[in-house]
């Protein structure tokens, strides 16, 4: 290998922790060669950020660098001074955060933010960054650089931060580029086109990046070579393509056996079971080996070291176990009855689904009428969140709802658990629709139909104690009291694979899969038919997320609840759903079993989402398809809601008719103008 | 339970002193409160008059004792008055949003572009002025500033997956603004009462100085550091005795309020894993 751009060696961080030290990164080594790029991963708690504050010397003053280097082309950079730093800092090593949406300044235009570097480390006059911003703004793939250097932050898409973003990483040119989860926030298709992005720009100006990521599909996508951190600890590091098609540390086989795939559709995901250690007394032996399914009892007595050539781990077993893959957990029993196939009346039928919300304040609601008459009309903007929905969901059938960011599926979601109230259409369950009961009967129809929510620690009252919060409903409906609502408790802990002793805690002593856990607890109490689960797994960390569906996966089979299950993940609805439906803007553009919707013929839509994904094991000579646009685009729809980014448009029909729905076989269905024997 | 945040026990004591001296007070004066000494006007400290002696001869440190009483009544009454209005208001306005939210935060708005003073003087001229009737107007005039804070944490907490999920249930409305919001809205509201003692027992000195509240010659903390004001530089002590035990109650009541939030956050829980 030639020169490294990027050199760390036995890196050992700690911070301060209730009077002691806590070793965030512990003897952490690796190399980023010249050009290549470098993927980092790790789940949450990892220590792979706190690497990069470190690259970039912007770490927490509390915290202490206990030993190592940190080489940049040749220099210790933990030797220099902090002015020497900062000089490098944006000039020779600058970095890209996760958050778009925070990482600009609202205050400033946007062109003013990318100049800053320019001015502050190559010292150039206001013209000449203003020339250099717009060519940079056109490099990273902004159509109309000079609007966009003029417009603030908030009038750009998520998608043009980011872009503007790296425009301003890039602004001096430099030799190493830190990403931290640049594309976590974004939606797939932009998330692949900011991917293309990078991708670009590494072969142009031959950059070294350290991507950092939780995602193995973006790194398979994106990064030459791999490091697999685990607890501060490399546990793995190698060439990309090698470790993750033959991984060799467990914790790694684990962490792509939590991932669903799309190509097969496998019973039950492989978790990788208990907890992350706690630092602060970090378990003996291998890090990993409380978790670890290939523990044996050397495991626990000596610590590990990483070994290898090219391909490092840090387990004594590796050889051993090469080609040993992750098991999976059995699943239990399922019930007999095939959901959806059995006949009889469906459990969920919407139909015309519609909700408007009113936009802007009083003032934008009146307009000037010319047209003679009264002057004034009211007429407040609206935007159409659900445009019209119309799905089933049969008893024990899990229906996935699958779109981006602002396309109406978390309204359309607490539409049917009655948390939003429809401005058209109807909501039936079990028979009966919400909007036509009151008082009592509205309140045991609530029972039937609950939701589980996105954010672990939103979703649970931090003011109460996990056995209050689950025991809540049982009082609520009264289906258990006195002594029985804490076996109760017990039983649905139970049911979500936590321990009984777990009632007396409160949600901050929890993990997020834990918390998520006892939130699916809480919509169990009440012995709803239906759940409807919005993102309920996207906050976890893979092996945490397989666990979770997992759970949900018994309980659809145990206890014949039926989910819709909306996820803007395709592959986590491709591993659980039945049947999926696809949206965008408002309605449903395709639906059908899932093996139907995943294959040919496809709506243009859902061919660029499978497209967009970033998966482990994808094949990489395969046609990419890219959505043009980056927002969802505002004001009335007319024609095909799709027409504006659609890579196969087919002419003028498609501005201006709205396309027949089109029954492709007896479930799957598609909204498109193009006959279905050509998608 | 884990042991008691040292915030609490420590200004719980000191809040037990001063209510002590609010209740035995009188007893443990040396001087009546209102026996004036001519000769001995604006005397510094000495042995006889511990805290030295006001304009009028008066004994600072007895009036100090008595007033203590009803500087408690003001600060603590009113602010009572304010929380028991303004927090229900707020949860209300921040909760149901639309046309409520905009019904209860105008009329609040209206409230607030009144001078306080001034609203204290319109809410007391209904009637003949006593210290119950101060308590309550000072206490109404704070409704608006708990209002406005209960309602903005309340739009957040709102929006909490846990009051969507207890809405999605069917739970009733006091139960999710009592039991869901409410707890964990008190943190920042504690706070803000806790200030607003100090504010309410200076407003209703303020009040009493018009003639509106304590009507001299009985003493109040705040009416002694108004009447003391002309004298600050040739007589210090006059005004610095009731403005240091002003200052050490506030103190107090903000220490008690710190440790209630530590009590009432099982975040801030110690020794309990």
């Amino acid at each position: 290998m030639s020169a490294s751009a990027l050199r760390i060696e036995n890196l050992t961080l700690a911070y301060p922790s209730g009077g002691g030290w806590i070793n965030a990164l512990e003897d952490v080594t690796f190399e980023i060669g010249q050009g290549r790029a470098l993927g980092l991963v790790g789940e949450s708690g990892s220590g792979k950020s706190t690497t990069a504050l470190a690259v970039m010397g912007l770490l927490a003053p509390e915290a202490r660098i206990a030993g190592g280097r940190i080489l940049f082309a040749g220099q210790s950079l933990l030797e220099l001074s902090e002015d020497k730093r900062r000089e490098l800092r944006g000039d020779r090593i600058s970095v890209v955060f996760q958050d778009p949406f925070t990482s600009l300044n609202p205050a400033l235009r946007v062109g003013r933010q990318i100049a800053e570097p320019l001015v502050l480390h190559k010292a150039m006059g206001d013209s000449d960054a203003a020339a250099e911003v717009r060519r940079l703004l056109a490099e990273v793939g902004i159509a109309r650089p000079d609007e966009v250097a003029r417009a603030y932050p908030h009038q750009l898409s998520g998608g043009m931060k980011q872009r503007a973003l790296i425009a301003t990483a890039l602004a001096c040119s430099p030799e190493l580029l830190v990403l931290d989860e640049p594309t976590t926030a974004l939606d797939v298709t932009i998330e692949a086109q900011i991917l293309d992005l990078l991708e670009g720009l590494r072969r142009d100006r031959g950059l070294s990046m350290l991507y950092i990521t939780h995602n193995l599909g973006v790194v398979a996508r994106i990064c030459d070579d791999v490091c697999v951190l685990y607890a501060g600890r490399v546990v793995e590091s190698g060439v990309a393509a090698e470790v993750l098609h033959n991984p060799r540390h467990p914790y790694t086989k684990g962490l792509l056996a939590s991932l669903p795939k799309m190509a097969e559709r496998q019973e039950r995901l492989a978790p990788i079971p208990g907890r992350f250690p706690d630092l602060a007394s970090p378990p003996s032996g291998c890090i990993f080996h409380p978790r670890c399914h290939f523990c044996v009892e050397r495991c626990a007595a000596e610590p590990q070291v990483l070994s290898g050539g090219v391909h490092q781990v840090r387990c004594w077993r590796a050889d051993e176990l090469a080609g040993v893959d992750w098991p999976a957990p059995a699943p239990t029993p399922a019930s007999t009855t095939v959901p959806g196939e059995a006949g009889g009346r469906p459990l969920v039928e919407v139909g015309g689904l519609a909700k408007r919300f009113q936009l802007g304040g009083l003032f934008d609601a009146i307009h000037i009428d010319r047209s003679g008459g009264f002057p004034f009309k009211y007429d407040p903007p609206v935007v159409r969140a659900v445009d019209g929905v119309s799905l089933e969901v049969a008893p024990g059938e899990v229906l996935g709802l699958v779109g981006e960011s602002g396309c109406g599926k978390s309204t359309l979601g607490r539409m049917l658990v009655g948390l939003i109230e429809p401005s058209e259409g109807t909501v039936r369950i079990a028979g009966e629709e919400a909007g036509q009961l009151t008082g009592r009967a509205l309140r045991a129809h609530r029972r039937i139909a609950q939701i589980i929510f996105q954010n672990p620690d939103s979703s649970l009252n931090p003011r109460k104690t996990v056995g209050e919060i689950v025991a809540r409903p049982l009082a609520l409906f009264d289906l258990a009291r006195g002594g029985a609502i804490a076996a109760k408790v017990v039983e649905l802990l139970e049911l979500v694979r936590l321990p009984a002793g777990y009632a007396g805690r409160y949600p901050h002593q929890l993990s997020g899969g834990e918390k998520q856990r006892v939130g699916i607890a809480r919509a169990l109490a009440t012995s709803p038919r239906f759940i409807v689960c919005d993102e309920a797994v996207s906050a976890l960390d893979v092996s945490v997320q397989a666990y979770v569906l997992n759970v949900l996966a018994d309980l659809r089979d145990r206890l014949d609840v039926a989910y819709l299950f909306i996820s803007h993940d395709l592959s986590v609805i491709a591993h659980i759903a039945d049947r999926v439906a696809v949206m965008y803007r408002g309605a449903i553009v395709e639906e059908g079993p899932v093996a139907r919707v995943l294959s040919p013929p496809y709506h243009p839509y859902t061919e660029a989402l499978l497209s967009a994904i970033p998966e482990v094991g994808r094949d990489p000579a395969k046609e990419r398809i890219r959505l043009r646009g980056d927002g969802v685009e505002q004001g009335a729809i007319k024609g095909c809601r799709f027409q504006h980014r659609c890579p196969r448009r087919i002419g003028p029909i498609c501005d201006t008719v709205t396309p027949p729905v089109v029954a492709v076989t007896k479930l799957h269905r598609i909204a498109c103008h193009i006959p279905a024997s050509a998608l | 339970m884990a042991a008691k945040p040292r915030s609490l026990t420590t200004g719980g004591a000191i809040l037990a002193l001063v209510v002590l001296a609010a209740l035995f007070g009188p007893m443990l004066a040396p001087f009546p409160y209102d026996q004036m000494d001519i000769m001995a006007r604006l005397s510094a400290p000495d042995a006889t008059h511990w805290l030295g002696t006001d304009e009028f001869g008066r004994d600072v440190l007895s009036r100090m004792l008595y007033g203590a009483r009803l500087s408690l009544l003001m600060g603590l009454g009113a602010t009572f008055v304010s929380l028991a209005l303004g927090v229900p208001l707020g949860l209300a306005a921040g909760y149901h949003g639309g046309r409520i939210d905009e019904a209860i935060m105008r009329t609040i708005d209206v409230v607030i572009s009144v001078p306080p003073i001034l609203m204290g003087l319109l809410l007391l001229s209904l009637s003949p002025p006593n210290v119950w009737k101060t308590a309550l107007a000072v206490g109404i005039i704070y409704v608006p500033i708990l209002a406005r804070l209960t309602r903005s944490v309340t739009l957040e907490i709102a929006r909490e997956e846990f009051v969507l999920a207890a809405r999605a249930r069917g739970e009733r409305l006091w139960y999710i603004l009592g039991a869901e919001i409410l707890p964990n809205a008190w943190p920042p509201i504690i706070v803000e009462a806790a200030l607003r003692v100090t504010f309410a027992i200076m407003l209703g000195a303020a009040l009493s100085f018009l003639g509106l509240g304590v009507q001299p010659p009985s003493s109040d903390w705040g009416l002694m550091i108004a009447e003391a004001r002309p004298f600050i530089d040739t007589a210090p002590w006059v005004a610095l005795a009731p403005g240091a035990v002003l200052c050490i109650t506030v103190i107090a009541v903000n220490l008690v309020g710190d440790g209630l939030r530590e009590i009432l956050d099982p975040r801030l829980r110690r020794g309990r894993g």
